[in-house]
């Protein structure tokens, strides 16, 4: 075998603590090593094309590049071997940035290191095999899993480019927390106007089909064919049936269920149809209020219901779709606020969340679009607002800031002086964090025609006196202790990833990290994209967002679907594990082991053998270290490539 | 001997509906019996269950997959054949097992230490077991050894004299014994500086002559032919009999009965050179119990931690949610 080598200066990254020359240098002794070199960007297009005549000039075989991370840059180098006429798994990389010149300031040490990677990398590939390809037929069909306004503006996309969309929706109706706000910054345009025709295109668009309050059940395949089994939850009241005319709701005698859409601010009934503007505009009865589910003689809704759509005794339902891409666009839940006992949040009624001043503020809300203390009904004069609640503050595990809540604010400081004029506001702030187009001119307008009065300072406490609330907190621009008595608290509180998210991405098998936000493949270059071919990201379950970057997002995610779909046949990844039958002995480990139900039993002339399914296989490698005799092996890491790598590094101890 | 009538009559009763009944027969010599294969009603007059009877019967089943079988267990052995079952390499429905109250088995090199003095084990002319002595004749001399103080190690931390499973039972079945393994025989290694265990390790393993014997003798070793210590593909194990290569094969063969291993010993056993690598497996068996509460070989619908997948263990936290 031929085999060239190409160490990446990485500009400064590598070259500044590892001698990459010398590593250069020791690589012509290795096995089957016929030229090395070093260069000063192995990725850039010289740098490439550096590889390509070295393979023609010197008919190398197979090609080792010692940079970065094969997360970064593997599908790169793959590339241009290809197109100098290699197969593109005859390439190995030495990750001797991330591993070696990032973490170590040896440079002796570093560069001894390098070099044994390198050495690894050449005896793994001198046993690397030709791998190629099968091709794939791909399910022309996405799944969008969250009906908040990035999953509509995906499935929107999808379904007008002439791809067919499910989308599935946990609540009994889409439009998610954007439907729940009553004015949107900074334009101050109503939330459910722009919204509400967007919902609607998606009921009425033909490529759309809608699983409201259903959920994901499971998810297995793999990209172009993957399989999702559905949960639609019983709501109890057959959706075919039901015309949404809302006769139950009001003959519904358990009138003080907790309210969902409304965060609890007043209450709904057992039977209910979340707002007006809902889609798909169907009733769901809550169990757990429901007379007739305590054992109680009722049965009012269905006595009313003129088409006979109530069904107590519907169960679960489980509909599978086949679908060729999936985007997670599940959005995020407020943090728990209750968590700040100083702030009274749960105990005083006239503390209240910013999601709930919204409801209050909305004229399909509770309230009726007037603003209230909850406790007497009154129009509150002097409102406080406190910001960074349940945001970066690492005491509560969220030091992270939630981006969206000094804009909104800001809009609320706004909404209050246009409902109450002769309201006072004051804003309890950390920093005012508004870049962004027109953002920081509406905070200025909040304060300078509005007169929102904006205090620089952390709140210690809150707590009634009389009948008003006392904020006490400092104003930390004048060194002083501020107090200031108001009649309603709104406390803005960040955002977490949504309930359960960690529990889809394990469906899903997509990255997620400490506080569950699902991890985009890159940070910069792949904001949509996962690490799981064919699973996208869009708005702020992969980070927290405002309106426009969700919507961007879905945008963003819907284009990569588009061009992922765009062919008719995909490529699978030929690195799956492979069974040896004449070694197999049938005892069934690797079915076991296997979490993608890849390898099954066949019968191979009475007798039993492992097979795996090739598709379905991500090449993880369970089944190969289960296997007691060795006879399942990754093709392209096989034992004895491992344990190349490991004479290599052993044999220089 | 009671028991063993007892035994032989349940095997002429289920010897016409199975192809063979494994137990027991007559060794070569009078101190040891041998694995035995009653498959006409004559041989079964030759069963013998008793303190000699050292083989794990289980051994054999695999290779009977399919047929119909019937074995004759201790309770060691039984949790074998639990284990087999639990993972599919034999099915229920083909073997019939007939358990018996065992009163312990005897360990061969403690009988050979008391027996130095008057001469080699092999000579023996004639063994007797009675309840709590073996009486022999060796070199003119009549001899009696009292069982307690020849019986097997695992005899003495053995909570299932009586088989855990089983389709009939030759005596009266007793409850689990309440006898608490705190694994003393693992305590001296374990006072050990690492270096120096390593160095223990490094004797021991010199004198390995990979023979194999502890492997065939694993009742759950049933790759056999396919073992990955003789595959060149992949090439796990270089035939130089060195060290490191012993190490490596004792080391493959506990981790792959990590969690399957019941403590039957008959790798110990079968070890002509007497390294003792039951060790490592009650080492990793006790941390496989240790952290997923796993017992081998106790319930058939059970499965080793080690061969399943779970995204999150119940006893290990990798995640909270």
């Amino acid at each position: 075998m031929r085999i060239g080598v190409f160490i990446c200066h990485c500009g400064s990254n590598i070259a500044a603590t590892v001698d990459v020359k010398k590593v250069a240098e020791a690589a012509w002794g290795m096995n089957d090593v016929v030229y090395s070199t070093d260069s000063m960007y192995t990725c850039s297009e010289p740098g490439q094309q550096a590889i390509e005549e070295a393979i023609r000039e010197h008919k190398l075989h197979g090609v080792v590049v010692a940079s970065c991370s094969p997360r970064m840059h593997e599908p790169t180098f793959r590339r241009t071997v290809e197109r100098a006429g290699l197969n593109r798994y005859m390439f190995e990389m030495a990750n001797i940035r991330e591993h070696v010149s990032w973490i170590g300031r040896d440079k002796a040490l570093n560069t001894l290191k390098a070099t044994e990677l390198v050495r690894m990398a050449v005896e793994k590939l001198r046993l690397n095999r030709v791998l190629t390809p099968k091709k794939i037929p791909a399910t022309r069909k996405v799944l969008v899993i969250g009906g908040g306004v990035a999953g509509i503006q995906a499935s929107l996309d999808c379904a007008d480019a002439g791809l067919e969309v499910v989308l599935v929706e946990r609540e009994p109706s889409i439009g998610g927390k954007m439907s729940k706000l009553d004015k949107t910054f900074p334009t101050v345009d109503c939330s459910s106007c722009i919204l509400g025709p967007r919902m609607v295109d998606v009921a009425q668009h033909e490529r759309i089909t809608l699983y409201a309050y259903s959920e994901i059940d499971s998810v297995s395949g793999y990209v172009g064919n993957f399989e999702v089994n559905i949960r639609k939850k019983a709501s109890y009241v057959d959706w075919e049936k039901c015309t949404g005319c809302g006769a139950c709701t009001e003959k519904c005698p358990s009138r003080k269920t907790f309210d969902r859409f409304n965060e609890g601010l007043g209450a709904t009934t057992a039977i209910n149809i979340p707002f007006p503007q809902a889609i798909p505009k169907k009733a769901t009865i809550t169990a757990g209020a429901c007379r007739q589910f305590q054992g109680k003689k009722c049965g009012v809704c269905a006595k009313f219901c003129p088409t006979g759509a109530i069904n107590h005794e519907q169960k679960d339902e489980i509909v599978t779709v086949k679908v060729g891409a999936i985007v997670a666009a599940t959005g995020y839940d407020l943090t728990d606020w209750t968590v700040y006992g100083e702030y009274g949040a749960g105990r005083y009624p006239d503390v209240i969340t910013s999601l709930q001043y919204e409801r209050m503020l909305s004229a399909s809300g509770p309230y009726g679009g007037h603003i209230k203390r909850p406790s007497n009904g009154e129009e509150p004069k002097s409102i406080v607002f406190i910001q960074c609640v349940g945001s970066r503050d690492p005491s509560i595990g969220r030091p992270y800031c939630s981006g969206f809540c000094c804009m909104y604010t800001a809009k609320q400081a706004i909404m209050t002086k246009d409902h109450i004029p002769d309201s006072r506001s004051y804003v309890f702030y950390m920093d005012i964090r508004s870049p962004g187009k027109g953002y920081d001119e509406f905070t200025r307008r909040a304060q300078e025609e509005y007169g929102a009065q904006y205090v620089r300072g952390r709140v210690s406490q809150v707590y009634p006196r009389g009948d008003k609330m006392v904020v006490r907190g400092a104003d930390t621009l004048l060194g002083l202790p501020v107090e200031v008595e108001a009649d309603l608290v709104v406390l803005a509180v960040g955002g977490e990833a949504s309930r359960d998210a960690p529990k889809l991405a394990e469906k899903l098998r997509i990255s997620y990290d400490g506080f569950g936000f699902f991890m985009e493949g890159h940070p910069k270059l792949k904001p949509v994209e996962t690490n799981t071919a064919g699973v996208f990201l869009a708005g702020s379950c992969q980070g927290l967002k405002d309106i426009p970057s969700s919507v961007s997002q879905g945008s963003a995610a819907a284009a990569k679907v588009m061009a992922l779909l765009s062919r008719d046949m995909l490529e699978s990844d030929p690195q799956t594990a492979l069974v040896d039958i004449k070694r197999c002995i049938g005892c069934s480990k690797c079915v076991k082991v296997c979490p993608f139900g890849a390898i099954r039993e066949q019968d191979l002339r009475g007798q039993i053998k492992a097979e795996v399914l090739e598709a379905v296989c991500q090449g993880c490698g369970l089944c190969n270290a289960t296997c007691p005799q060795g006879a399942i092996q990754l093709s392209h890491a096989t034992d004895n490539q491992i344990l190349a790598e490991v004479e290599a590094l052993l044999c220089q101890m | 001997m009671a028991t063993q009538e007892e035994l032989k009559k349940i095997i002429l009763d289920v010897l016409p509906d199975v192809d063979c009944v494994i137990g027991w027969g007559p060794g070569p010599e009078p101190l040891c019996a041998s694995p035995y294969f009653m498959r006409n009603p004559e041989d079964v007059d030759y069963l013998l269950a008793g303190p000699a009877s050292v083989h794990n019967p289980a051994l054999f089943l695999p290779e009977y997959k399919g047929r119909k079988t019937g074995v004759v267990v201790k309770g060691c052995d039984s949790r074998s054949v639990v284990q087999l079952i639990s993972e599919n390499l034999i099915r229920r429905e083909d073997v019939v097992i007939i358990g018996f109250p065992c009163a312990g088995v005897v360990d061969a090199s403690k009988i050979a230490a008391k027996l130095g003095p008057y001469g080699e084990p092999g000579e023996t002319e004639r063994a007797i077991f009675d309840k709590d002595a073996l009486n022999l004749s060796l070199g003119g001399k009549e001899l009696s050894i009292p069982l307690s103080e020849i019986l097997a190690d695992k005899c003495s931390r053995c909570k299932h004299p009586g088989a855990v499973i089983s389709d009939y039972f030759a005596g009266e079945a007793a409850d689990a014994l309440q006898v608490k393994d705190d694994f003393t025989d693992l305590a001296g290694l374990e006072s050990l500086p690492l270096e120096e265990r390593f160095r223990f390790w490094e004797k021991e393993m010199s004198r390995c002559i990979r023979c194999y014997a502890c492997r065939n003798a694993c009742p759950l070793c049933v790759c056999r032919d396919h073992c990955v210590a003789s595959s060149r593909e992949p090439h796990w194990l270089a035939q130089a009999n060195g060290v490191r290569d012993n190490l490596m094969f004792q080391v493959i063969h506990a981790t792959h009965l990590a969690g399957r291993c019941t403590g039957c010993g008959e790798c110990q056993r079968a070890c002509p050179v007497h390294i003792p690598v039951l060790l490592l497996k009650r080492s990793l068996g006790r941390a496989v119990e240790q952290l997923f509460g796993h017992h081998a070989g106790l319930d058939p619908e059970s499965r080793p931690p080690l061969l399943t997948f779970q995204m999150e263990e119940t006893n290990i936290k990798e995640r909270e949610w």
